[in-house]
């Protein structure tokens, strides 16, 4: 591993863009609901208040961190850390810059599965640690929805790579120099958006972290700096998820190429990637603002007889046209 | 969050424990502070996995003790004392005072003031029931909804600023009349208005009956039926949902609601998804009355002079504010204060209906359900102490009070 590589892990396009996107989704999140809800959202810190994200952030991990005395410490302490490393290595495998991604290997999308059910599992630990009331509630909340989406969510993301005959991201980003694959798969793509709005607990699927019923679900318990992280892991699997959907159905970081000197084409490929990404993101943005919360077993009822069978249709179609 | 009693006296303990078995397992606290209570009330709930078995509720986080201010204040200074009971329907409480008070006076309200009263009223009652419309939003977890509908409030609050002067605390009616005529030309922005939430209450009229999210949390959920709702008495828009056709606006008609005669609208489905379609059509209905009032009102004198003094005699009065009969009953000693004053609040009817809303559903029902009579609980608050085994009651000084707090706490921290 050269000193260019871990520069490209650590800022340029690994974890400091990526972070810093998800500033700019939570902010983006914030002022699209707002608009759509006749609100201004937030306005004073920064040009239009983009920088209200950063400057929760900052409040957040100044404030007094509250220990619960029944909680697990080990686990309520590293918690937190663990929870942010699995967006975060997630992001690594998307290609930014260029058709590759930082690191590859021809399997990758196995470990992006891993670290999808990892996150959950995380969120789980850290709300029993906490041994809170709430967060009890809101963890069996929580695997029961886990239960329902992560199988739509696998078959939705092997569609492609079987379109792709690559279980690489790369390579199936590359695979979509004609076409997209929301083109040819157009329900996978529709399955994966909802599944991710389950995942990341948005409305109709915000069923984990009700405010009006259970105060903030697996997080009631936390405070100040774990709470500062918790918020910003989640925005980092927002990005992190939009991303994936970017990549695998719309195309990711592929499109026509124009130049061929080395910055510019860098440049190219990264606007490609954010232009799409974005495009993801407001469609997320877009239904969690129209919905109203859904109940629990309403949730998994959705999940196992409408989402599975067609996610299951399609892979069908899929393999039949192959 | 405590696993520890809340202070309570030794007695009253043990009465609520031989109601139900619980544990500090299967107990999970609603409230005091909770996202989905504006106001601090605690409902113990008895879980069993989701499902509710049991629900406990503890009321007194609120009370201030009005009913006792008011025997020390004269009886102009009471009607703003009684208008700070409820943010939201203020007028309604400060026109059953001032109409008990009349009774006992034996006054003849002027009719333009009479028209200018049921005016006020079905404007409050359009933007209280606007604030619950919006507030199921949020209790949903539909914010869209509640940030379009609390703006279309918006347009409510500022005509009743433009006739009150306020907002919220009108502070607009008085002994014989109300304070203010209305001002000139107020009737173009009237009927622009109402014309604007009639036009939206017809948009959301659809949107709660088609929106499948909204409906799949709505629909049979916390139903009651007509027997049921006997039994335990509801009040206002809850009552009227199960079909039973009670308005004291039209049973017992005061002001003007003699001559601007509302429709009752009912409902026979009994559950929340009904009751947001009766509040809406109420909200429909309130404004033809305003149209109506505006189109119809007389002119003449808007108040009388009254007297600093109010003779010896004793009066009730109820109207329907926007949560269903508000009773009030005023016992003058002859003097400038009252000697007694009680109220009865709509939310103080309900509270059993919506507990007994509650039990079978699970968690996720318990803000939409448990908020579906629309509750205030700082106007409902009330504090009793009585001792279980010698059936005596008695009442506290503040002194006490503190000292027991005080012991309280110190016996909780040794222990």
């Amino acid at each position: 591993m050269d000193v260019l590589q871990v520069v490209e892990i650590l800022v340029f396009p690994g974890l400091t863009f990526f972070v810093w996107l998800a500033f700019v989704f939570d902010w983006l999140d914030r002022k699209t609901a707002a608009r759509m809800q006749g609100r201004v959202g937030p306005l004073v810190a920064g040009p239009h208040g983009i920088l209200q994200p950063v400057a929760d952030f900052f409040k957040l991990t100044t404030k007094e961190e509250i220990v619960p005395e029944y909680s697990d410490k080990l686990v309520f302490e590293w918690g937190p850390p663990l929870f942010f490393a699995a967006p975060a290595v997630g992001t690594i495998f998307i290609p930014v810059i260029s058709l590759s991604a930082i690191i590859s290997n021809p399997y990758d999308l196995l470990f992006i599965l891993f670290v999808l059910a990892f996150s959950t599992l995380m969120a789980a630990m850290l709300g029993y640690a906490s041994a809170g009331r709430y967060s009890t509630i809101a963890i069996g909340r929580l695997v029961v929805q886990y239960t329902g989406f992560e199988v739509p969510l696998i078959i939705s993301i092997v569609t492609p790579a079987i379109l792709a005959k690559s279980l690489s991201i790369e390579g199936i980003v590359g695979a979509q120099s004609g076409y997209w694959f929301v083109f040819i798969a157009p329900i996978s793509f529709g399955v994966f958006i909802i599944a991710a709005l389950a995942e990341l607990e948005k409305a109709p699927f915000d069923i984990p972290s009700a405010k009006t019923e259970i105060v903030a679900g697996w997080m009631t318990e936390f405070s100040g700096e774990a709470l500062a992280y918790i918020k910003l892991t989640k925005n980092l699997s927002y990005v992190f998820l939009s991303a994936l959907g970017a990549s695998l159905f719309l195309g990711g970081s592929n499109g026509p190429i124009l130049t061929h000197i080395p910055i510019l084409q860098d440049l190219l490929f990264s606007s490609y990637f954010l232009v799409k990404l974005f495009a993801v993101g407001f469609l997320i943005f877009a239904i969690r603002t129209a919905l109203a919360r859904i109940r629990i077993e309403q949730a998994t009822r959705v999940f196992w007889t409408i989402l599975t069978p067609l996610s299951l249709l399609q892979l069908s179609i899929v393999i039949a046209l192959r | 969050m405590s696993d520890k009693e809340d202070p309570q006296p030794e007695g009253r303990k043990e009465a609520s424990a031989g109601l139900i078995q619980y544990s500090p397992e299967n107990l999970v606290p609603f409230g005091p502070v909770h996202p989905a209570l504006k106001e601090p009330e605690y409902f113990k709930l008895i879980l069993e996995g989701e499902k509710i078995i049991e629900v406990i509720p503890r009321i007194g986080y609120v009370h201030r003790g009005i009913e006792r201010a008011a025997q020390e204040r004269t009886w102009i200074k009471n009607i703003y004392l009684f208008e700070r009971i409820c943010g939201i329907c203020s007028f309604a409480h400060s026109l059953a005072y001032v109409q008990a008070v009349e009774g006992i006076l034996q006054f003849e309200v002027p009719r333009r003031a009479r028209y200018i009263r049921v005016l006020v009223a079905e404007l409050e009652r359009i933007h209280s029931h606007m604030l619950w419309l919006g507030l199921v939003g949020y209790w949903t977890g539909f914010d869209t909804l509640f940030m379009w509908i609390w703006k279309d409030r918006e347009h409510v609050l500022d005509l009743v600023e433009a006739i009150t002067g306020n907002r919220i605390h009108k502070s607009y009616s008085t002994i014989s009349g109300v304070r203010r005529d209305l001002p000139e030309n107020i009737a173009d922005p009237v009927k622009k208005e109402m014309a604007y939430i009639q036009q939206r209450a017809k948009y959301y009229k659809d949107l709660v009956s088609s929106e499948e999210t909204l409906i799949s949390r709505t629909k049979g959920v916390g139903r009651i039926d007509a027997d049921l709702a006997k039994k335990l008495c509801p009040v206002g828009p809850l009552l009227r949902c199960t079909g039973i056709a009670r308005d004291v606006r039209i049973e017992d008609p005061y002001a003007a609601y003699d001559e601007l005669i509302p429709e009752i609208k009912t409902s026979t489905e009994g559950d929340i998804a009904s009751l947001l379609a009766l509040r809406i059509d109420e909200v429909n209905e309130s404004c033809r009355l305003v149209l109506e009032a505006i189109e119809k009102i007389p002119s003449g004198p808007v108040k009388l002079t009254a007297p600093r003094s109010v003779p010896k005699g004793e009066s009730m009065f109820h109207v329907e504010a926007p949560r269903g009969e508000l009773f009030y009953y005023v016992r003058s000693p002859g003097g400038i204060a009252p000697e007694r004053v009680k109220i009865r609040t709509p939310t103080m009817a309900n509270i059993l209906t919506a507990t007994a809303m509650l039990k079978g559903h699970t968690l996720a029902d318990v803000p939409v359900v448990l908020t579906g009579m629309d509750p205030c609980f700082g106007c409902m608050d009330r504090v009793s102490v009585f001792e279980v085994d010698k059936q005596k009651e008695w009442s506290v000084l503040g002194e006490e009070l503190r000292q027991y707090g005080i012991k309280y706490y110190k016996e909780r921290r040794a222990g």
